[in-house]
């Protein structure tokens, strides 16, 4: 993994989601441990949210249907939060969604740091 | 009765079985079908509105059979257990053997069970919830009078869930090919009050979703869930769940045929308002 990158991906979300970026971090999945976080970061849910994600996919073997690239979950007052699983990794992204719009985070955010992510996981 | 297979069946874990006396071969040979659970095969009857007996052996002193007419459930017995009392205590046996006989005749057959069968799978689904997270039955009088209670429930939970199936059937007409499966459930009681084409099965595991999220966003940042989240699967489709009050709408969509926009701003308020005046009234 290409640390220098993983940063680039951290500027690309700020940059991209402007004053509606709260916070973020990336995690291991494996052990739950913080490769990159932000300020505000919250690492206690992150990690929680590290188990929600295979409670999810096992979840979703009932359907039968798997994961796709993100979950977004609305909390109470003006917070969400964006979860995007990568295989051995998973990024968590803090937003305020009264500032941020579901159609562009999901749209044009989400592909864009797809991208540069994938990009710094193999590089 | 005229025994009438229509399945075909892998009988490849026959050789797999473990070894039972000669006297059990021939009881054991009643059955032709084995390792399948009561609920899914209750299903496919109901679906192919086929008028037959099912015939369900578990082991030595857990047997009975469900009386079907047209794919309707007319009855059930099971020891000294009859009609729904007989149907609920067979619907979550797994893995047992089962016999279908064909009825020729229907004129004799009385009608013993009324609840849907889909309900009665839901309901099943509920209380094998119940038993995993721990809940226990009072004991002596106390069970009579909640059987009593809970046969009062069951008449409002009838028209209940009629109603909210309207809601859905809506709710599926708007979406059309779109809609893959809906349900409404009871958060805090983990209870399914209507469903369109969802499984109980993924309807309780979307439950089981919704509390371990609510609790996370508790404990780690004392946060609360708020009215919705969203859930992207693979093959181009989505799975949305709102939070209205107590209730959880669960809904799986295909992405090519309905936008995320579309469902949140024009068919969920339409049918939001629709749950509202079945709540009120």
């Amino acid at each position: 993994m290409n640390i220098q990158k993983l940063n680039v991906c951290m500027d690309i979300l700020k940059k991209d989601l402007g004053e509606g970026f709260v916070a973020s971090c990336i995690i291991t999945t494996d052990d739950g441990q913080v490769l990159v976080a932000t300020d505000k970061a919250n690492i206690a849910e992150a990690t929680l949210l590290n188990d929600a994600t295979s409670l999810i996919r096992n979840a979703l073997k009932t359907y039968p249907a798997e994961l796709g690239q993100y979950y977004y979950i609305d909390v109470a007052g003006n917070m969400a939060v964006l979860v995007i699983p990568f295989g051995d990794y998973q990024w968590t992204v803090t937003i305020n969604k009264k500032l941020v719009k579901l159609g562009l985070l999901l749209n044009v955010v989400l592909p864009a740091v797809i991208n540069a992510f994938e990009d710094a996981v193999v590089s | 009765m005229k025994k009438d297979f229509k399945l075909i069946i892998d009988n490849d874990e026959l050789e797999n079985m473990p070894a039972i006396d000669s006297g059990m071969t021939d009881e054991l040979q009643r059955w032709p079908l084995f390792g399948l659970s009561v609920g899914s095969f209750l299903q496919v009857i109901a679906m192919e509105r086929q008028t037959c007996i099912m015939e369900v052996y578990l082991n030595a002193g857990h047997w009975g059979h469900f009386c079907f007419v047209q794919g309707e459930l007319y009855d059930a017995v099971c020891g000294e257990l009859e009609g729904e009392k007989a149907a609920m205590e067979m619907i979550v046996w797994e893995n047992v053997r089962l016999n279908i006989k064909q009825i020729l005749n229907t004129s004799g057959v009385a009608r013993k069970i009324d609840k849907n069968l889909m309900l009665l799978l839901m309901e099943s689904s509920r209380l094998r919830d119940e038993i995993h997270d721990g809940v226990q039955k009072p004991d002596g009088e106390e069970v009579e009078e909640e059987d009593e209670i809970d046969a009062l429930e069951d008449v409002e939970d009838d028209a209940q869930y009629e109603k909210l199936n309207a809601c859905l059937e809506i709710m599926g007409k708007d979406m059309g090919d779109a809609l893959v499966a809906a349900s409404i459930s009871h958060v805090d009681e983990s209870k399914i009050m209507a469903s369109y084409r969802d499984a109980p099965e993924a309807t309780a595991a979307v439950l089981r979703m919704t509390k371990f999220l609510r609790n996370s966003l508790r404990d780690a940042a004392a946060d609360n869930l708020d009215d919705h989240y969203i859930v992207d699967l693979k093959g181009r489709q989505t799975l949305v769940v709102f939070i209205v009050g107590q209730y959880q709408w669960c809904i799986v969509f295909k992405n090519e045929k309905c936008t995320l926009g579309l469902l949140r701003n024009v068919i969920m308020p339409k049918a939001l308002r629709a749950f509202d005046e079945i709540k009120l009234g």
